[in-house]
């Protein structure tokens, strides 16, 4: 996913959640007593189960509701939560692989220049805000891609969207903005 | 006020006397009219002195309702409510403004931003505390006064970021920008606080010039104000003989020591400080310094830079170091004693064991090997072996049992052959085959699920089955516990949880115990809304038929009879005295609109085949109501209106005919019951005058 201008940007995916529905009960005790890497939380009512292999963590509810987290790409997150299923289906579950929907994309990008923060805010007033007392950085929302993006002033972004081409396409839009804005390179 | 002629006597001199109201003749002396509407205001004295004027608090703001009578008590509760909720918040304000030494115009100004947010209906879901300390942050920033969110935070004992974000869902929704906080902003009041004396206004400037130096040196992005004032202000002490500790610049600026220190050591990697004082006040450099965590960030990409060089070059002498290594094994084995027989063909399996491995040097390597002089004879020993060396290698490759089967037909195949180079094809391919499936390379999950991605069904999802391509059972195996690994996790984590357990079991049996008792309440959650099915309807009477059995909105309709009204008019049973207010709209609606079915009927027949439930309507006003029923429905129908008309029984007063039935109607409701007109009409006028007759 590379883009924008002549440059290309390297946006790095750092973490994907999805969500899926196993369309049974599941007895989170069984699961917490038979299977390794398993955390149980009673309190909550939820199983953390982890995997290796795409490296993931998921929350197993008793309803069958289950939260993937911590896949690096959208086919990971796949590839983990039918893992996750195949597991859960040996444990005895008469499991369903259904409603899988990625919902979170979080990516890391880091421009050549840094931002001034100040600047952009004030450009792109009500979309942009900047609380320096609360967070170090502005925070951008695009309504129509649901994404936002946390502008740093060293010029390192940070995009959260519902899928990986939103994600992209809210650094292409933002990086304009960002290059009017950006401080000029002394040292 | 209409009588100037005495009834009596005819005398034009008539006494009205507002405050008593009453209206009195002075030639017979009789009272001709009591309890004239007045509108003085009257006082009512209360315990302990005080004099309270009689009245009800009418909002200026919510304007042209009517005023209610009668049934009026909780309605005019509901206006004052907006008011007391205003008058608490200005409270509020005013206490949290004089803690911060606001003025008067701030705090109108907050009480203005939370008038807004009452509007927008913001208020809902957050404490009244935070929306007030977020307005009044807001007049903060917007006026530009020196006060910062941790102070407020600190008043109303909030954490400073629930305030921060609750005021910035304000600032957004109300669409107030708020200018950027300026560290200089704060340097005042933190001078002030550290008692510099006389020299407070030239610390004060020496600490200004340094933070406009620093924001120059664009130290200030995404920092808190507070620390770099902070740390001006320690600098420029110093620089005038003060002698101000951490500790206190701490206390007062409210950052970490350890941020402070952090902004100093920032401030001392910039050009200007090396300056002198008497420089610094009179130069300023034009030269602007990248932002320190800029600098850090690329030190540390030039630090990752060499690490990844050194590690290339490491790699390159490794390399290096290997081909020596081979090199010099290779003579070894040249200049060692020849094995002869079996011994050969394993020696030389080793060898061969490493080149196969290294896929694409294969054939030349394997040749470049074989000593040219022995070649022939290794060449039959190795053929002879040829299923030995093929086990030998494979054994070392592959751990999985399946792979067995494979091997016997790979070694079927190479009997067959005679060459050595095409012995090793096969293997090669064999090994080729073989290498994607040992798991300990782990490579045959990411190829086959290479492979198998582009046919992923998608229907798979919806249709709930488990696509098991790339998924290795024997792996997830790996995940699951054997038998006796369960028994014991079994009894570690019933050993853990013994409390969380026990107090399980004593909520159950507390459950059992009010079930048998019959008290059991069950708190189910509260699932989502219903949605009702979306109503299908030919007829506008039908839709709104089904709409009322499906809503259901008043208790006091009884539905049954609704029904029964499209169907027979005239022999409805059920009469409902008092019908709500609503009830007619709706029923109102129903009835105007089932009139064109049946306007030949109702036309042309009189008032009381019109069933019992119209009748007490008709009773009241009934011109009114029937007048515009039939006007409603002479709309669609181009029929007289004369023909009603004159079968009505017509009243004296005013008729509204309006083109407008729905509102029309709604404000009829209304007004049968509470309009001026009716008090002010004749009616009234005619029960005073039985009064009078009475007299």
């Amino acid at each position: 996913m590379d883009s924008s201008n002549d440059e290309a940007l390297d946006i790095i995916i750092t973490n994907v959640v999805a969500t899926f529905r196993t369309r049974c009960h599941l007895n989170l005790r069984t699961i917490a007593l038979e299977g390794t890497n398993v955390i149980y939380k009673p309190e909550v009512g939820k199983v953390l189960m982890k995997l290796r292999k795409p490296m993931i963590t998921a929350s197993i509810w008793s309803s069958g509701k289950i939260i993937c987290t911590g896949a690096t790409s959208e086919d990971e997150a796949k590839l983990g939560a039918r893992r996750l299923a195949r597991c859960l289906q040996k444990l005895g579950f008469k499991v369903r692989f259904s409603a899988f929907k990625v919902v979170n994309v979080l990516a890391v990008c880091s421009m050549p220049f840094a931002v001034n923060l100040i600047n952009f805010t004030k450009n792109n007033r009500p979309i942009a805000s900047y609380e320096p007392e609360l967070h170090p950085a502005a925070t951008y929302r695009i309504k129509n891609l649901k994404a936002t993006i946390q502008v740093f002033s060293t010029g390192s972004l940070t995009v959260t969207g519902p899928n990986v081409q939103n994600v992209a396409t809210a650094v292409e839009q933002v990086y304009p903005l960002l290059f009017e804005c950006q401080k000029p390179r002394c040292k | 006020m209409s009588s100037k002629v005495c009834k009596n006597c005819g005398s034009s001199d008539i006494d009205v006397d507002h405050a008593r109201g009453d209206a009195v003749c002075m030639g017979c002396g009789s009272v001709l009219e009591d309890n004239i509407i007045v509108s003085e205001v009257e006082f009512v004295e209360t315990g302990g002195g005080g004099s309270l004027a009689v009245g009800q608090f009418v909002s200026a703001e919510d304007g042209a309702r009517h005023p209610s009578f009668g049934d009026g008590h909780f309605s005019g509760m509901g206006k004052a409510s907006r008011a007391q909720t205003l008058q608490r918040a200005k409270q509020h304000i005013s206490i949290v403004g004089n803690q911060l030494q606001m003025n008067q115009h701030h705090m109108d100004t907050a009480l203005n931003f939370y008038k807004m947010a009452l509007i927008k209906h913001l208020t809902r879901g957050r404490k009244a505390s935070h929306v007030i300390a977020a307005c009044i942050y807001m007049v903060c920033r917007t006026e530009g006064t020196p006060h910062m969110l941790l102070d407020l935070s600190d008043i109303v004992q909030v954490n400073v970021y629930v305030l921060g974000r609750t005021f910035l869902v304000l600032a957004r929704e109300l669409c107030i920008n708020a200018p950027a906080i300026d560290p200089c902003l704060y340097i005042p009041r933190f001078a002030q606080m550290l008692e510099f004396g006389d020299k407070t206004r030239e610390v004060s400037m020496t600490a200004l010039r340094l933070v406009q130096r620093m924001k120059r040196d664009w130290m200030h992005t995404g920092r808190r104000p507070s620390g770099l004032c902070g740390a001006a202000l320690l600098v420029a002490a110093r620089l005038h003989d003060f002698r101000r500790t951490v500790k206190e610049i701490v206390n007062i600026v409210k950052v970490c020591e350890s941020t402070l220190r952090k902004r100093l050591t920032e401030f001392e990697d910039t050009p200007t400080s090396q300056l002198t004082i008497e420089e610094f006040m009179k130069v300023d450099l034009d030269q602007e310094c990248d932002p320190p965590c800029y600098t850090a960030g690329l030190k540390k990409k030039k630090v990752q830079q060499l690490e990844i060089e050194i590690k290339k070059k490491m790699d390159d002498v490794e390399g290096e170091i290997q081909e020596y290594q081979e090199e010099i094994d290779a003579e070894l084995e040249s200049s060692r004693p020849k094995l002869r027989g079996v011994y050969a063909a394993y020696a030389k399996g080793d060898l061969e064991n490493d080149d196969e491995n290294n896929i694409l040097s294969m054939s030349s390597k394997l040749v470049d090997d074989e000593e040219p002089e022995d070649e022939d004879e290794l060449r039959a020993v190795a053929k002879h072996f040829g299923k030995d060396l093929n086990e030998l290698t494979l054994e070392a490759l592959i751990k999985l049992e399946q792979k067995r089967p494979e091997d016997e037909e790979g070694n079927q195949e190479q009997e067959d052959d005679g060459d050595f180079p095409q012995r090793k094809a096969p293997s090669l391919a064999f090994l080729l085959g073989s290498m994607p499936s040992s798991a300990t390379l782990g490579l045959s999950e990411s190829i086959s699920s290479c492979v198998t991605d582009e046919k992923e069904n998608n229907g798979a999802a919806d249709s709930g089955e488990l696509d098991l391509s790339g998924i290795n059972d024997s792996e997830i195996e790996l995940y699951l516990l054997s038998d006796k690994e369960v028994k014991i996790k079994t009894a570690l984590w019933m050993a853990e949880n013994s409390t969380y357990l026990k107090e399980q079991k004593e909520k159950e049996a507390k459950i059992a115990k009010e079930k048998a008792l019959g008290i059991y309440k069950e708190r189910k959650p509260r699932g989502p809304n219903r949605k009702h099915a979306p109503i299908r309807a030919n007829t506008a009477d039908e839709a709104i038929e089904k709409m009322l059995e499906q809503k259901r909105i008043s208790s006091k309709i009884n539905y049954d009879v609704l029904k029964d009204l499209n169907v027979k008019p005239c022999a409805s049973p059920a009469r409902k005295a008092e019908s709500p207010k609503k009830e007619r709209p709706a029923a109102k609606l129903a009835g105007r609109n089932r009139r064109p079915a049946q306007t030949q009927l109702s036309l042309s027949t009189p008032l009381s085949t019109l069933g019992k439930r119209l009748q007490p309507f008709i009773s009241g006003q009934p011109n009114k109501k029937l007048a515009t029923e039939q006007i409603g429905s002479s709309n669609p129908l181009p029929l007289p209106v004369e023909a009603p008309a004159s079968g009505v029984v017509v009243e004296s007063g005013p008729v509204v005919y309006d083109d407008v039935p729905g509102d029309e109607e709604e404000d009829e409701e209304d007004e049968t019951c509470v309009s001026a007109l009716e008090m002010l009409g004749s009616n009234d006028y005619g029960c005073d005058g039985d009064y009078d007759d009475g007299f």
